[in-house]
């Protein structure tokens, strides 16, 4: 009888591992996802294109799983402390980590949308591969906190974030400009990638910073989603 | 101090989203009310009274994990905490989505002629949307929150006109304008699918299902 606690003990950590897994898993997809929706928009792949749109129920169903463990683990462990706070930030997170999905989603969408035709000028191209390129380290970097809860990765993260909204910021500033040849239809294709981007960004933040919360009991910034 | 008894934070919680979606319908109206008049300093009162929304969902997270710890509720219960704890998320979003609505009035931006009855009715059925979110999560109407789909019908319609007037070859208003206005028309769609989103919680903590699982 002695032992019985324990090895209840180890189920309990087991289960809130696999949920750490399952979200940590979500992020690798959703990484996976932002690079093949880049690659679509820059290569003009329209079967790359379609391979994100219907991968993304994958991403759906993990996060049906995470909510699941969570709320088995709520309703028959009843957690508290610091176990507590990871069950409520793997709530938060599973959301945040399948709106991502869905961005890379409407990224793929508007690759194919215009196919044959590319969506991107030229001349914009490198930013959008540079986006692309910081979004899916953002994605990958959520994993890890995720799996370590690492607090340098996850500072990594907000300098990431700098650096997708200063992308983001210029991208306006090339739209805007005078020398803009392309005409309103490819602008307003173009604002909306970006914000795309910047949001998928804004998500992978949010993750890791509930994650520093569970850590250090301290928030380390805003939830900007 | 004794933490309060389960009722009592579940009633505390239902009338906390309701007032924040109160407060994102307000938010929103005023700031739709700034962009079509000009007026920058209703936009600016409204970019300052988003802490306020924000403050709301920070209590609705404190009351939920209260909750959670100090009676590990089951069934029911639990899932009107977990619901309330994502409604909250919904709810500050709309909140932000109304402060970047009025960030565009501040920056003096008027609009065309051709696209202002576009955004007073997107802001209009967006505040309609706002308003029965709020009744929903305050009354647990789960007939009222299927209303909300089909306004949302209504919006995506709106949404896509918009796109439709931006990429008509006879629009005469430059990118800048149709950056803006894309910004802006998006913002509005957003609001309503968080409004949408906050419903679809309510009904599943009420009857445990998706809404879409279930006929009413």
């Amino acid at each position: 009888m002695a032992h019985y606690p324990l090895l209840m003990r180890d189920a309990y950590q087991d289960q809130l591992d696999e949920l750490a897994n399952v979200l940590a898993g979500m992020c690798d997809e959703v990484s996976e996802a932002l690079a093949k929706a880049t690659r679509s928009l820059l290569e003009v792949d329209l079967h790359l294109a379609e391979e994100v749109i219907t991968d993304d129920i994958r991403v759906d169903e993990l996060r049906d799983r995470a909510e699941e463990q969570a709320f088995a683990l709520l309703a028959l462990q009843a957690p508290v402390a610091t176990d507590l706070r990871i069950v409520v930030s793997a709530i938060h997170g599973a959301g945040d980590i399948e709106r991502m999905g869905d961005l890379a989603l409407h990224i793929a969408k508007a690759a194919r949308r215009r196919h044959p035709q590319p969506v991107l000028p030229p001349e914009v191209a490198p930013y959008f591969a540079e986006m692309g390129r910081v979004g899916c380290a953002l994605a990958r970097k959520a994993a890890t906190v995720i799996r370590t809860r690492d607090l340098a990765k996850a500072a990594e993260l907000e300098a990431d974030d700098d650096a997708m909204d200063d992308l983001h910021r210029h991208m306006f500033t090339v739209l805007m400009d005078r020398n803009w040849t392309h005409g309103v239809g490819p602008a307003v294709d173009i604002t909306l990638l970006a914000r795309f981007y910047e949001r998928y960004a804004d998500h992978a933040v949010a993750v890791s910073r509930r994650i520093v919360y569970v850590v250090t009991g301290r928030m380390p910034g805003p939830l900007t989603v | 101090m004794a933490t309060d008894p389960l009722p009592t934070q579940l009633a505390d919680l239902a009338r906390l989203l309701s007032q924040m979606g109160t407060a994102a319908a307000a938010a929103l109206q005023h700031a739709t009310t700034a962009l079509l008049d000009c007026r920058e300093r209703l936009a600016q009162q409204v970019i300052a009274g988003d802490a306020a929304v924000d403050a709301l969902r920070a209590r609705v997270e404190e009351i939920s994990t209260d909750a959670l710890l100090f009676h590990a509720p089951v069934a029911g219960d639990l899932r009107t905490v977990v619901a309330s704890i994502r409604a909250a998320g919904d709810l500050e979003r709309m909140g932000d989505l109304a402060l970047h609505v009025a960030q565009v009035a501040e920056r003096g931006r008027t609009l065309p002629a051709e696209v202002r009855g576009d955004f007073a009715e997107m802001g209009r059925v967006a505040v309609a949307m706002a308003r029965k979110a709020a009744e929903v999560a305050g009354s647990r109407n789960v007939v009222l929150a299927t209303e909300l789909n089909a306004d949302d019908d209504a919006m995506d319609e709106l949404h896509a006109h918009m796109f439709t007037v931006l990429m008509d070859p006879t629009w005469a208003h430059g990118v800048g304008t149709a950056v803006d206005l894309t910004l802006l028309a998006r913002y509005y769609e957003r609001f309503a699918d968080h409004a949408v989103l906050v419903a679809r919680e309510m009904v599943y903590a009420v009857t445990g299902e998706e809404p879409d699982t279930i006929r009413l």
